[in-house]
């Protein structure tokens, strides 16, 4: 297959909108190649987008739709001969997920956190996610053996521990949600600052999170630690994430990337004391993360409208239910998590709502190096994914911003800098943020570019970059983004113009890290007595079968070579 | 006026999806395309005129002047009027699920019987059922937070459970009974109930609900004042405490 004329972005490649020629061959990208031609004359072309934090599959997506038969009704699409039907809209089925990505112009969505005892669950969900590669997140932050493993400060033991839990779970990195708050609100409470030890635990989340990062690195995993911090929503708990992010200054990255990735930093970035003075501390955030370079964030920018709300933090989604008084399901996971989920509608009129949205608008614009901040709406938390279009077309123009601010509570413009803020972004930066800055970040080589050995994950959108300015004709931008001409996924044409034409499997990602076998060895001891003593279930059907994952793609990693690793 | 009959040509077994029968829809459609409007049959995709015999005047009318008469067992047939504007809708029969749900204006009238979720979600006009009807009648559909905005719906006999449940607006008068929580989280409009019911009211927040037979009353209820109505005494209560409630239910003092 060879694509046409397309005006390229690939900033990983240096490549910012040049006239280049495709080509395909077996799913990859190749010098030259034979076949079917795509006509992109003068069209935007980039590589599939890649969204590196998204709730796509699990417990608790599948929660959020058995909460929500109202959201089911918003997106009913019915079977045609290549598509089975989909619905909803904040929480779709699984088939329309992969369906939806792929109008995008997505070909990989990683889902964000599951425990390892929810993960096979969440492997049946991704696996009938047709069209896009994934992979998912496994939650260590508030984990019993973690937690026991700090307070001996046996980091060699916790390094056997999640490269174990990885296996188990067949996830793909480590994900911290709250640290030690999962298991503190398993006895009713929450954990304040990170300094603050969790009740019964005798860890602090500071301990949790420097340690992870710690055998993150030592086990060279190919993402780093991907963290939710404490006291996420509250007002003033930018203090929180700053104090937080110090802790992995002197931590040396394995490989070439950040040490920590900070999930939907926008709702880490609140100051004031309470809701009435709520304001915007997006700026101290940009800065930070203009000062250094070991961190990276996507912003988790909220929209206007309807999203569901889910995480593993728990206690905040108690609070959450008390304050909207709306319906709410909370669930404990034995010894490793908790979760909640809460449907809401974000609303232009309401002052915490407006601000909300212009912080997440504040960290994308402030923060000067795209490949440090990424974009998502932390999907459905924000809002639903379908919305990206909306999010790009904000970036790039200050005047679709300013209508926006003007349509919202005053407030919005009085409490953050959004109005000051002249930036508008480019194509280039936007590739960046979509494409090769979440591919960099998750580690993922052959994904988020358009090189030569690259998976030929393409995506070709109606729209001429040299003639279009997306500063006055954003509506067209929007447009554009939000179905793209050609969607290519593996060399398969799998969208053309909103219609599926083909839903190919995708493939999924999960880590195999090796460590020494005694290390293995005492942390089994530990897992055999929690599992004796507290577990519902046994250990000998704890871990996720291959058969779960029918096609994955494995990476190595691990301090040792692969020949060590234990059985 | 325009006037188009329709005869069931059989007795359904599956149920059948027939949205399109609405005055709203048939006014600008002349007979021969009303004849080919899509319905659905379980999964069968069919023709109207594959299952129902369409008869009528042939000249297009305005919605305001389309009458649609429904004569036999509509008992199986699904979402009859759903969203119509304007119109009359009369049903000689019973009629199936869901019917007059989002209905925004017009006359529904129904003979015979109205099976569950009649007029959930409706916006204005008016539904007379005359004889019992199901369900959930005028309520939210499932999950969803607000039921019946406006409009009329009259029951001349008596209602199943969760009458009017999530209602913000609008008036539900039933003759007879109704079965468990009839007005459970409302938000707003009336309901009158002819005879008994039991727990009406649960999570109400906003709106009134009258009952003249006897009423099985949630704990959660504060007595108020007695009241007369059109020479009934009536024993009023404020609630539901559980949720700060300030709706207003009043219970005959003579039947308790």
């Amino acid at each position: 297959m060879i694509i046409r004329g397309g005006i390229v972005y690939d900033p990983a490649n240096g490549i910012f909108g040049e006239e280049i020629d495709l080509c395909i061959d077996r799913g990859r990208i190749v010098e030259d190649a034979k076949g079917e031609e795509i006509d992109a004359h003068d069209l935007l072309v980039m590589a599939g987008g890649v969204d590196a934090h998204s709730h796509i599959a699990g417990a608790k997506v599948n929660a959020g739709r058995i909460m929500r038969p109202d959201d089911a009704r918003l997106g009913m699409e019915q079977a045609t001969a290549v598509c089975r039907p989909s619905t909803g809209y904040t929480v779709p089925n699984c088939y329309a997920i992969g369906y939806r990505y792929a109008h995008l112009g997505y070909t990989t969505a990683f889902e964000a956190a599951t425990p390892i005892l929810e993960s096979r669950h969440t492997h049946e969900e991704l696996e009938e996610i047709p069209i896009i590669d994934k992979g998912a997140l496994t939650l260590f932050g508030s984990n019993w053996e973690v937690m026991q493993c700090v307070r001996e400060n046996d980091l060699k033991k916790l390094a056997a521990y999640v490269a174990w839990g990885l296996r188990a779970s067949k996830g793909y990195g480590v994900k911290i949600v709250n640290p030690g708050g999962g298991e503190a609100w398993g006895f009713g409470a929450n954990v304040k600052g990170i300094y603050d030890p969790v009740p019964n635990f005798d860890v602090t989340p500071a301990e949790i999170m420097k340690s992870l990062a710690q055998v993150n690195e030592s086990l060279r995993l190919p993402h780093s630690i991907h963290v939710h911090f404490n006291n996420l929503g509250k007002p003033g708990n930018y203090t929180t994430a700053i104090e937080s992010l110090d802790l992995f200054k002197d931590i040396k990255p394995s490989r070439m990337r950040q040490v920590v990735h900070v999930a939907h930093m926008q709702f880490s970035a609140y100051g004031g004391t309470s809701w009435k003075d709520f304001k915007s501390e997006a700026p101290a955030i940009a800065d930070y993360f203009n000062k250094n370079h070991f961190c990276t964030m996507d912003i988790g920018q909220i929209l206007f409208g309807s999203a569901t709300t889910m995480t593993a933090d728990a206690p905040l989604e108690y609070g959450n239910a008390h304050l909207l008084h709306t319906k709410w399901s909370n669930h404990d996971i034995e010894l490793e998590e908790s979760s909640g989920v809460v449907p809401l509608v974000y609303l232009r009129k309401n002052p915490v709502n407006a601000i909300q949205w212009a912080i997440g608008m504040e960290l994308a614009l402030l923060t000067k190096d795209p490949w440090n901040v990424i974009l998502t709406t932390d999907h459905p938390n924000g809002s639903p994914f379908v919305n990206y279009p909306e999010v790009v077309s904000l970036l790039m123009s200050k005047v679709k911003r300013q209508e926006e601010l003007s349509n919202i509570h005053e407030l919005a413009s009085k409490r953050t800098t959004l109005t000051g803020i002249e930036r508008e972004m480019d194509w280039c930066d936007i590739a960046i943020m979509t494409r090769a800055a979440p591919a960099k970040i998750l580690g993922l080589e052959d994904k988020g570019h358009l090189g030569v050995g690259a998976d030929a994950d393409v995506a070709v959108y109606d729209l001429r970059p040299e003639e279009v300015d997306p500063s006055t004709q954003h509506d067209l931008v929007k447009k554009a983004l939000a179905v793209a001409k050609y969607t290519i996924k593996g060399g398969v044409l799998a969208s053309r113009d909103g219609e599926i034409m083909a839903a190919p499997v995708g493939r999924t990602f999960w880590v195999d890290a090796s460590v020494a076998k005694e290390d293995e060895e005492r942390m089994m001891e530990d897992l055999k007595e929690k599992f004796d003593r507290y577990y519902s279930i046994k250990l000998s059907n704890y871990m996720v079968q291959d058969a779960y994952v029918p096609n994955p793609v494995v990476i190595k990693a691990g301090a040792l070579p692969v020949e060590e690793v234990a059985p | 006026m325009r006037t188009i009959t329709l005869r069931p040509l059989r007795a359904f077994e599956v149920s059948v999806e027939a949205e399109t029968i609405s005055p709203s829809r048939f006014a600008s459609l002349t007979l021969g395309q009303i004849r080919t409007q899509e319905v659905f049959m379980g999964n069968w995709k069919m023709k109207l005129a594959d299952l129902f015999k369409v008869e009528g005047d042939e000249p297009l009318a305005t919605p305001e002047e389309t009458t649609i008469v429904l004569e036999g067992d509509f008992s199986k047939v699904k979402r009859i009027g759903e969203g119509m504007g304007a119109g009359t809708l009369e049903v000689r029969g019973n009629v199936g699920m869901r019917a007059g749900s989002g209905m925004k204006g017009g006359l529904m009238m129904i003979r015979g019987n109205a099976d569950d979720w009649l007029g959930r979600e409706m916006s204005g006009g008016k539904i007379v059922v005359e004889e019992n009807a199901g369900n959930y009648i005028g309520s939210g559909y499932r999950g969803e937070k607000y039921g019946m905005r406006g409009g009329e719906i009259e029951i001349g006999g008596s209602a199943g459970a969760y009458l009017g449940e999530h209602m913000c607006a609008g008036t539900i008068r039933v003759k007879g009974d109704t079965g468990d929580f009839p007005g459970a989280v409302n938000q707003g409009g009336t309901i009158f109930i002819g005879g008994d019911t039991y727990l009406p009211g649960a999570e109400m927040t906003k709106g009134s609900i009258m009952v003249r037979g006897k009423a099985t009353m949630l704990p959660s209820y504060q007595k108020a004042e007695v009241v007369t109505l059109e020479g009934i005494q009536y024993q009023k209560y404020v609630g539901d405490l559980v949720e700060n409630g300030k709706g207003e239910l009043y219970v005959a003092t003579n039947s308790a």
